[in-house]
């Protein structure tokens, strides 16, 4: 893959225009990203190539009650610009954001996605990810596009020892019964 | 009563209602509610702010505020009460009022560890640092928990990075935040992450690193978890800057045995040995080589670790890493560099090049990977390598045009990434007209034939055959630069409107659509493009440059105010936005982030691109309304323009564009380069002066033209009218002086490469004569008639078809249209200034009018003077008329205009559409343009008829 992984900073903001989402974030301003420097930097990681190119980033969070075995990482955004694809670089990042999360003591990882993103979804699954729950009309519809379902996917870290985190829901839920 | 008071407090209750409007917008039921609830109960304060909350909203300030400081005034210390005085400051955008309103209610309530903490995060709002490191410490004796301590070091850092005096800083700021930390330290009092951390930076800011690295690697160290590696890139970093070469060396190789492929410390290991052979370093003769372990002090050593790398990827069953093959090749060119004959055990680089191909080849990226290290070949093994890499791709049975084609999209990218390699090489550049005539044909019919591959992709996935599209554009534009024939532009863009066709959110499409447009003078098309880039947040700052160059100056006025718009909302909501995670960062501990939020939120209010949206959006507002809609007068005030202030940060700014956005495989000689980037901020900045200058120096003829009413204060008046007029005449001699600046800049005729950055309007500005127009106007000592032929001179420039069929070949002259523009905005200032002289003038006239009654001497003749005046604004209005004629003309003959007529040999009937398609967006572009100037110069027209005399 090749690449230098370190600290995302402010400065990367400007270098950001050639970049293609995986997980769509691209409706939120600085404020959204500077939220996640201030409160989970190590969570927010970025890939450059030798030649200094920005080849993709993940932004992440850690949350949930730990008493109820919630505590866990989220994956907010995953991007690789189009010209690093197929690298291997989108696992590389999930592999990092994980290792942060087992270090915390997170159960499980989790990330939501287009229902349709067939592409995407399948990458999870290969990642170790699958299906918890469907939340339904998690996306608002934006270009003419009709609202849409996502996936809750997720994977369950060493801590939750007998991967309970992760058993299937057998019925969807709406977006406000999500935390 | 008193007891009742614990069970609920009645207030909450009654206000209920209050917030609930406010929260659902209703803000005229709040007010009428909140006036309601202030009859029975005078002094429940909150309801008055709540009120005030109200009015705000509904955009009565003053109300507000007067309402609001009645209570502040009262020194409230109640939550409610607080609360909402918080939000009403921070609407008004008035932080600096929260500092007083809670400093009052820790005075009240001394022990209150909420008000303290509140008050300490209104200072971190408004950058109060010292302040705030006394908060901080007023918390921890309230209550001593770490945080509150170490909110209080932090912002002894703060005050050390904002101080002027960098000795303020090492001598006092930072040592005394040493010792604070030290202090607890001692007391083993030291509890998070964030505490070690800002010990960290505290050091480092003094340059201990020795001590820096103790804690690294001492206990404390051992609570830096959270981010990945933090301890080995700390201790990497430390060892750097303090030249612990052995240390760097033996640090990397342990990393990279870990991650082979983490290219951060290829080149730390690769300098630490050139240092270490240098400084002639061997290993003691006993014991570990150092602190981290054994070191790689000998070429063969390093060279061996590398080979170790490349074997350990090769006998791998998973897919290989590119790090270990990239680093071999940088290993090569730095031993090159350093003229070490040990460069030929690593290899031939071609051979090792094609070994990586092979490897790679099928990897969009393998071009961004190679094209850092093809110095590496010799000029004489150019076409050799791209004919064996050519071998090493499969390809399928020739065609018809005798094109051989890949049959599926590894073989495509792998035959792509020749052709960005031979390009990369030069070796398009170096064909003939005919020879790359073939190649687009070549390279379209590979983009054709490689859409079958991407049929089913969704609309938001690109092409896998769009790059070669992309460079067929790139071959036309070399055409068209090279031969000036506008027909291969026109092709272009036909091309890249069916690329974008078939890949809709192609960027890179839409970019250099975006650019052909605008050099081609039609900005018509460019707005949807650029809104379909769905540009956010600093990319408007990045990119922003690519609307606003073209916009103003292509006549489409509207575009241009909106343009600035899109920027200057962004621009203005980073200010509030920051502050608000500086005091997350805070609570949150993330001190290192800090520094960080305060340099971006400087990084953008000193951006370029912010100065020049500013500024033309004003100049913009004043052409198209002063003396339209407002008079220029009121339209400087309403501006809160002021010709002393100059609210640009000369010395301090910063150029954020992304001048790489464009995807270009040019060979590297020509690349953009630093002195480009240079002279294309000089040149910037300098048409930014001469802008903002007559911005300021239209300021102050406004308020020059507001002439004294009172017999009686024309003491005071007089001297008012002094400074300002020697505010005008040293404006004036700034504007001269930079106008001598912009002539030797441009007599450079810099060309920057054609995706680099675009030249600014100055070299046109001056070569039109409107800058000297607009000074000659500017200077009143000048002569009117010298005013109405330089005027004239830019109309006769303006001469001239902006669109022409010639052989049936169309030709633009977008150049014109800049002219046009030109024209219209020194016709503006020439009026402005008339309309000062108008002024002047009438009373004079009238006082003379009423002598010569007096005298009943009707022979007597007007001055000189005021017939002058006369002559000459019955001229302009000729030329205003001449104008308007010619603009009308050259409506009329554009519209005639049969582009039909255009030949579209030797293309498809598909291609053929998509070359009309884009015809005629220029066309209607033109037209567009030339309708709205027309517009603009019809009203001032109109408004000169009010400069009689």
């Amino acid at each position: 893959m090749m690449t230098t992984l370190r600290a995302f900073t402010c400065d990367d903001l400007f270098k950001f225009n050639n970049m293609v989402s995986l997980i769509p974030v691209c409706q939120y301003g600085i404020p959204f990203y500077l939220q996640y420097l201030a409160h989970w930097p190590e969570y927010f990681i970025v890939a450059e190539a030798p030649g200094g190119e920005l080849m993709g980033y993940i932004m992440g969070k850690a949350e949930g009650s730990v008493a109820r075995e919630e505590w866990h990482g989220h994956v907010t955004a995953l991007s690789v610009a189009p010209e690093f694809r197929r690298l291997g670089l989108a696992a590389k990042l999930m592999e990092m954001l994980e290792e942060i999360s087992e270090r915390k003591g997170g159960f499980f990882v989790d990330l939501f996605v287009r229902v349709s993103n067939q592409v995407a979804v399948n990458m999870y699954k290969q990642l170790g990810y699958s299906v918890y729950r469907t939340v339904i009309e998690y996306y608002s519809a934006s270009n003419g596009e009709p609202d849409e379902d996502a996936y809750d996917m997720r994977k369950a870290l060493s801590r939750d020892t007998e991967k309970k985190s992760i058993i299937p829901l057998p019925h969807p839920v709406r977006p406000e019964d999500i935390e | 009563m008193a007891a009742r008071g614990h069970v609920q407090d009645p207030n909450d209750r009654r206000l209920r209602p209050i917030y609930d409007y406010l929260d659902n917008g209703n803000n005229k039921m709040a007010i009428q509610q909140a006036d309601k609830l202030l009859k029975k109960h005078k002094d429940l304060h909150c309801a008055k702010v709540l009120k005030a909350i109200g009015l705000q909203r509904t955009g009565k300030q003053d109300e507000a505020f007067t309402l609001a400081q009645e209570v502040a005034t009262l020194e409230p210390t109640d939550d409610n009460s607080l609360q909402a005085l918080t939000i009403l400051y921070r609407e008004m955008h008035r932080p600096e009022l929260v500092t007083k309103l809670y400093e009052a209610a820790v005075k009240k309530v001394p022990l209150s560890e909420e008000y303290h903490s509140h008050l300490f995060m209104a200072y971190a709002r408004v950058g109060e640092y010292k302040k705030m490191q006394q908060a901080g410490m007023a918390l921890y004796k309230i209550v001593p928990k770490n945080p509150y301590y170490f909110w209080s070091v932090m912002s002894l850092v703060m005050q050390a990075i904002s101080a002027q005096d960098e000795k303020l800083a090492q001598t006092m700021y930072l040592p005394l935040a040493e010792r604070m930390v030290e202090k607890m330290v001692r007391e083993e009092k030291i509890e998070a992450e964030a505490e070690v951390q800002l010990y960290f930076m505290i050091l480092e800011r003094l340059g201990k690193c020795v001590e820096a690295l103790d804690v690294i690697r001492g206990p404390l160290g051992e609570k830096l978890t959270s981010e990945l590696q933090s301890r080995e890139n700390k201790c990497m970093m430390l060892y750097q800057r303090l030249q612990r070469w052995p240390e760097c060396n033996s640090l990397a190789h342990k990393l990279l045995l870990k991650n082979p492929d983490d290219w951060q410390f290829y080149p730390c290991y690769f300098d630490s040995l050139f240092h270490l052979m240098d400084d002639s370093w061997t290993p003691p003769e006993e014991g570990e080589h150092c602190v981290e372990g054994s070191v790689h002090y000998t070429v063969a050593e390093v060279v061996r670790f590398v080979e170790e790398r490349i074997k350990g990827e090769d006998s791998k069953e998973s897919r290989p890493l590119r790090g270990p093959y990239l680093a071999r090749l940088e290993l090569i060119h730095r031993l090159r560099e350093k003229g070490c004959p040990e460069e030929s055990q690593l290899g031939e680089p071609l051979e090792l090049m094609l070994q990586f191909f092979g490897k790679f080849g099928d990897k969009p990226c393998c071009i961004t990977d190679l094209k850092l290290y093809l110095h590496l070949l010799s000029p004489d093994q150019h076409i050799q390598f791209i004919n064996r890499l050519g071998e090493a791709v499969p390809l399928g049975e020739g065609g018809e045009e005798g094109f051989a084609f890949p049959e599926d999209t590894k073989a495509l990218q792998r035959h792509l990434c020749v052709c960005q390699l031979s390009r990369a090489l030069g070796l398009h550049h170096a064909l003939d007209t005919d020879g790359k005539l073939r190649l687009i044909t070549e390279l379209k019919a590979h983009y054709h034939h490689g859409l079958q591959f991407g049929k089913t992709s969704l609309k938001t996935e690109l092409q896998f055959s769009d790059m070669y599209c992309l460079m067929a554009a790139h071959v036309y534009i070399d055409l068209w630069k090279e031969n000036g024939d506008e027909n291969m532009v026109l092709q272009c863009l036909g091309l890249l409107q069916e690329g974008l066709s078939h890949s809709p959110s192609n960027a890179q499409f839409k970019l250099l659509l975006l650019l052909l447009y605008c050099h081609l003078g039609a900005f018509e098309p460019v707005v949807d493009l650029y809104s379909s880039l769905d540009a956010k947040h600093v990319q408007h700052d990045t990119i922003g440059y690519l609307l606003t160059r073209y916009a103003e100056s292509l006549g489409q006025f509207a575009a241009a105010s909106q343009s600035c718009n899109f920027s200057l909302r962004f621009f203005h909501s980073n200010q509030k936005d920051t502050s608000e995670y500086i005091i997350q960062a805070y609570k949150y501990g993330a001190f290192e982030k800090i520094p960080e939020f305060i340099a971006l939120r400087s990084r953008l209010n000193q951006s370029l691109h912010f100065a020049q949206v500013r500024t033309e959006r004003m100049l913009l507002d004043l052409f198209l309304e002063a003396d339209i809609v407002l008079s220029l007068e009121e339209s400087v005030k309403a501006m809160g323009l002021s010709p002393e202030e100059d609210d640009i940060p000369w010395d301090s700014i910063r150029d954020n564009r992304d001048l790489t956005v464009f995807t270009s495989w040019d060979p590297k000689d020509r690349h953009l380069t630093e002195e480009h980037r240079r002279l294309s901020l000089e040149e910037e900045s300098v048409w930014l002066r001469i802008r903002s200058l007559t911005l300021r120096l239209l300021a102050s003829l406004a308020l020059l033209g507001h002439t004294p009413s009172q017999q009686n204060s024309e003491m005071a008046n007089e001297n008012g009218v002094g400074d300002k007029s020697s505010i005008l005449s040293s404006l004036l001699s700034q504007l001269d002086q930079t106008l001598q600046t912009a002539a030797q800049i441009a007599e450079k005729h810099t060309q920057y490469p054609f995706l680099g950055p675009p030249s600014t309007r100055l070299a046109p500005a001056l070569s039109s004569g409107s800058c000297q127009c607009q000074v000659a106007a500017l200077q009143l000592s000048v002569h009117l008639q010298e005013l109405e032929t330089l005027g004239l001179e830019i109309l006769n420039k303006c001469k001239g078809d902006l669109l022409e069929m010639k052989d049936s070949r169309l030709k633009t002259w977008p150049s014109l249209l800049e002219i046009h523009v030109f024209f219209v905005e020194t016709v503006c200032i020439v009026f402005w200034m008339a309309s000062y002289c108008a002024k002047v003038l009438r009373p004079l006239k009238a006082s003379l009018q009423k002598k010569k009654k007096k005298k009943k001497d009707t022979n007597t003749a007007l001055p000189a003077v005021v017939c002058g005046f006369q002559e000459f604004t019955g001229s302009l209005q000729e030329l205003l008329a001449q104008a308007l004629e010619h603009i009308k003309g050259q409506e009329t003959g554009m519209t005639a205009l049969k582009l039909a007529s255009f030949t579209l040999e030797g293309h498809t009937q598909e291609e053929g559409s998509f070359i009309k398609a884009a015809m005629d967006k220029v066309q209607s572009s033109y037209l567009r343009s030339l309708q709205e100037v027309g517009d603009l110069l019809k009203k001032r027209a109109e408004t000169l008829k009010n400069l009689k005399i």
